[in-house]
């Protein structure tokens, strides 16, 4: 009989070198695999086959980052078994070696059906780490996808990330977690331009869009609401963080509309109060406008959306679809003149309103001064205007006691608002990447979102 | 074309996002098993998973009296304890149970029925769900024809958005009871609305036969007579009858298993490829090919086919009773519990191939698998001797549990000499995804909502199974084969293993 096997996420390292060779550590690997093969299949006639799904090669800039990393794959390994390889890239170091370690240990399915995973450690000092394929390719499976994640911010426009995107079928980023958020940002859609056809590119910020996108697509889901979709004439995203670095998720988000709607942009500027105005012109000759506004919210890190406004008028009547993310933590409604003044109704609504008359006086001026507006007016680069908090992304992004909820309130213009009350999916780290591994990282509309976001950036 | 006709163009890219319509789903008998254990858990978890769009309600219609809220505890109830999920997430709770109501409906009555219209009517402006209804009837079959009749009456049936009903097998008990319940679905709804569900086939590992034959371009050159030896499909149970003695002692195995879901198999295994996953075109070859099945002739079925029924024995080292011990069992019952059947399908691409299908219950262990058994190479290259233990390539496609499948073919000894042995290539489901596979219930009526019927069983396909059972039903009655009795926790009565030995085979041991 096979022996019971268990999850584990602090494997026993079954080798371990240092200033080894890169054959040394495929030699390891493979005594690796033999011994799991023969262990798991026990007694039994046949040695069981060693499943694998893909090659998971992480480079990561230092200790922590490691950790992390390792963390995350073994639990990407759970559902996908598969060669991880953790490469930490250490060009500071110039005595130019490999230190390495290798495990393999067996992870337990839903149907108790045990299943390798293989873990590869690099240190790399010196010079070698800018040559990232020659590194890895000995050690990549065969006939299964090779997928390159890079936690923190890819070089982009050097040769070490051209070598790098050689051995592998898609990049796998965050660009929530870019250090130059908004340069990072235009160099990944560069990258994306200039890259082949066949490499799939992914963006863990994309796959937190996904609820928003889910939910406004679901409001047109009706055939008898398609057709308002050609009526939009306003769309409203409050984000969270200052200065232009933290607009990613949001620039992406209309993005998505503009490229799926074919709209196209005519003017963008951003003012102070983190405020955007952009204007879209729909079939040609029908107004969007898209505002973005900085809404402080201390449970969202920095960058992340926190609502979403569409609103329109067909046939005489207005319609609205707002979504709100963790509605309850919103600031408690202040009684008084302005619920007075906007007596729009809604538990929420109190603070919705006092942020719409500000950010509606910030987009009035902008909206004025859109031709002549020009950074020199308000003395700080285009929305750059002076963050609160100048870290852009914090590397844990999420405060531990949020809530998860996103509230939906459809508004159809006769009738009650329909209030909708979602469970905001998983975004740890693990979860996202997991899914962007699952559909293969190759998604036609975020490269085409991050063509038209980057496009939107460099306008503001 | 106007917009309203066109795709959505915010749901491209969205993979797994599948949208319905805003409806109302009225759940006839809500109080009973069927809803407590599958129906409202299987919502609860669409929900949780994002799917059920905003507005969608549930109304719960069943003779108890009682309140929304009574309605609303019992749910929370049911789903805390069914939930394939745990634990329960007590927001998306909230708010289903928010979303969900009770109307009192006594089903002969049709001033209930028009109660129930007002009540919809009612949640329809409130919640913006179009008229759009969807009726399941989680009541026994015989109710059908009032729930239907009364729905007409009260006018539930007419008016804005889409009206669909879903009823669950037995689709019928023979071909006439079938075509009759078709008759009267088919008075007051249109083919396309009418929903009926076979939880099997919205398993994924079902729904996978399709993706491994199509998706494949390595297996249809090779899915044909002049290759496969012979098919067999197994569908066995360790369990007896448990709690469905009543139902079952009237069904049987024949009824309750190999009309349903090893047909459905076998049409999903021997169809040719539809060209498209539309509904209609893969149902059109699935009837196809269940109309080419060569019936079992009157004369016939005393030799392809075996009935067998579980006396007592030890299955999974329990002592367990005989059928006849069971409770709500006839104590004299002849009902079958195991079945084993050859068929042929008569086109071009099976000619001759034999199709073994054996179901039952209290066998060894559970399993549901599709053998696929090639011929032997013409020559035997390296002699008989060397190659005395190697068997004929098969693909088994295990259905479940451990779904995946295998593929057996020879290599080499390692040694000196020249010696073959069968090896065996396995792929599991489990291994290369690991992810939980959804809850059938909740892939079918997401796809009732969304309105796509393709894992759903159309009329025709309904009538073609029952017109191939019919025939055996017949002889069995007449005691042509005799019953024959099996130990519990063996494969069944010796009866079939001669049904294939006669052939020169024998059954795969799962």
């Amino acid at each position: 009989m096979a022996p019971a096997l268990s999850v584990t996420t602090d494997p026993e390292l079954d080798w371990h070198g240092e200033s080894v060779t890169i054959a040394e550590v495929l030699g390891a690997l493979n005594r690796s695999r033999r011994q799991f093969a023969q262990v798991e299949a026990g007694d039994e006639e046949h040695p069981h086959p060693r499943n694998c799904v893909m090659t998971l090669v992480t480079v990561v800039p230092d200790a922590n980052e490691e950790k992390r990393a390792i963390k995350t794959v073994t639990d990407i390994s759970r559902h996908h078994p598969c060669l991880a390889i953790v490469v930490r890239d250490q060009p500071q170091i110039r005595a130019g070696r490999i230190d390495s370690t290798v495990s393999a240990h067996p992870m337990q399915g839903p149907l108790d059906t045990p299943a390798s995973c293989e873990l590869v450690t690099l240190h790399v000092h010196g010079a070698a780490g800018s040559h990232l394929a020659a590194l890895v390719d000995p050690l990549l499976v065969s006939g299964v996808p090779t997928y390159l994640w890079w936690p923190s911010t890819p070089p982009f426009g050097t040769g070490e990330l051209t070598d790098a995107l050689r051995i592998c079928d898609a990049l796998v980023v965050d660009s929530a977690r870019f250090d130059r958020p908004y340069h990072s940002f235009l160099g990944l859609a560069e990258l994306a331009e200039r890259s082949h056809r066949k490499l799939g590119l992914a963006d863990l910020q994309w796959e937190r869009l996904l609820p928003w996108r889910e939910a406004a697509a679901q409001f047109f889901a009706p055939s008898e609401r398609r057709g308002l979709i050609q009526s939009i004439s306003e769309i409203g995203i409050d984000y969270s963080g200052e200065g232009r670095g933290n607009r990613i998720a949001a620039a992406l988000m209309v993005s998505w509309f503009s490229t799926a709607l074919g709209w196209k942009l005519e003017h963008a500027a951003g003012g102070g109060g983190g405020v955007v105005a952009a204007l879209f012109k729909a079939d040609g000759w029908r107004p969007v406008q898209v505002a973005f506004r900085s809404m402080q919210r201390g449970q969202l890190a920095q960058g992340e959306i926190s609502a979403l406004r569409i609103m329109g008028t067909a046939g005489g009547k207005s319609f609205s679809l707002s979504v709100q993310r963790d509605p309850q933590r919103m600031r408690p409604p202040r009684a008084g003149e302005f619920q007075r003044l906007h007596p729009t109704g809604g538990e929420d609504e109190a603070a919705m309103e006092i942020a719409q008359r500000r950010a509606a006086r910030h987009r009035e001026v902008v909206s004025q001064n859109l031709e002549s507006l020009h950074h020199t007016s308000t003395g700080e680069a285009p929305g750059e205007s002076m963050p609160q908090q100048p870290t852009v992304m914090v590397r844990e992004r999420r405060r531990a006691d949020t809530s998860d909820v996103m509230l939906t309130m459809i508004d159809l213009g006769d009738g009650d608002t329909l209030r909708h009350v979602q469970r905001v999916p998983p975004l740890d780290e693990s979860t996202m990447l997991l899914n962007v591994l699952s559909a293969g990282a190759r998604d036609l509309v975020y490269t085409r979102s991050l063509a038209a976001a980057a496009e939107l950036m460099q306008k503001l | 074309m106007s917009t309203a006709t066109q795709q959505n163009p915010l749901a491209e890219g969205l993979h797994d996002y599948r949208v319905a319509d805003p409806s109302i789903m009225v759940i006839f008998g809500a109080t009973g098993d069927l809803s407590s254990k599958k129906l409202l858990p299987a919502l609860y978890n669409l929900a949780k998973q994002r799917l059920l769009p905003p507005g969608f309600a549930v109304v719960g219609a069943a003779i108890d009296d009682l309140s929304d809220e009574a309605f609303r505890k019992r749910a929370s109830d049911a789903i805390t304890e069914h939930s394939r999920t745990q634990p329960i997430d007590s927001t998306v709770l909230q708010a289903f149970l928010q979303a969900s109501f009770y109307v009192k409906v006594d089903f002969s009555k049709l001033e209930d029925f028009k109660g129930l219209q007002r009540k919809l009517d009612e949640l329809d402006r409130a919640r913006h769900t179009a008229g759009n209804r969807v009726y399941y009837c989680a009541t026994p079959p015989p109710t059908y024809e009032t729930i239907i009749e009364q729905l007409k009456a009260a006018s539930l049936t007419a008016g804005d958005g889409y009206h669909r009903i879903v009823v669950e097998k037995p689709f019928g008990s023979d071909a006439k009871s079938a075509l009759e319940l078709n008759r009267i679905l088919q008075r007051v709804f249109h083919e396309d609305s009418i929903f009926r569900i076979d939880h099997y086939l919205g398993k994924e590992t079902v729904q996978n036969i399709m993706a491994f034959r199509f998706a494949n371009s390595i297996f249809e050159p090779v899915w044909n007579a002049n290759l496969i030896d012979s098919v067999q499909i197994t569908a066995a149970e360790e369990i007896g009858v448990e709690l469905r003695g009543g139902y079952y002692d009237k069904a049987g195995a024949l009824r309750d298993i190999v009309q349903n879901h090893a047909l459905q198999l076998l049409a999903l295994l021997a169809m040719e490829p539809p060209v498209s996953f539309d509904a209609n075109a893969v149902r059109d070859e699935k009837v196809k090919v269940l109309r080419a099945v060569r019936p079992i002739e009157d004369g016939e079925v005393a030799h392809a086919t075996v009935r067998g029924q579980y006396a007592k024995g030890w299955v999974l080292g329990e002592k367990v009773v005989g059928y006849r011990e069971e409770k709500n069992v006839a104590p004299g019952s002849l009902t079958e519990t195991f079945a084993a059947l050859r068929l042929f399908v008569d086109n071009w691409r099976w000619a001759g191939v034999p199709f073994y299908i054996r179901v039952g219950k209290r066998m060894p262990k559970r399993a549901t698998e599709i053998r696929i058994q090639f011929k032997r190479p013409p020559h035997l290259t390296f002699g008989r001797e060397a190659a005395q233990a190697l068997e004929p390539n098969a693909i088994t496609l295990r259905i479940q549990p451990e779904e995946g499948i295998s593929l057996k073919f020879g290599a080499k000894v390692p040694s000196a000499g020249v010696k073959l042995r069968s090896v065996t290539m396995d792929f599991e489901y489990a291994t290369s995804f690991l992810v939980e596979t959804p809850e059938a219930y909740e892939r079918l009526l997401l796809d009732c909502m969304i309105g796509d019927p393709t894992l759903f069983i159309r009329a025709d396909v309904v009538e073609a199974s029952w017109k191939l059972i019919d025939p055996i039903e017949a002889a069995w009655r007449d005691g042509r084969p005799q019953l024959q009795m099996y130990d519990s926790g063996t494969w069944g009565p010796a009866a079939a293993a001669k049904l294939l030995e006669a052939d020169g085979r024998e059954w795969h041991r799962p």
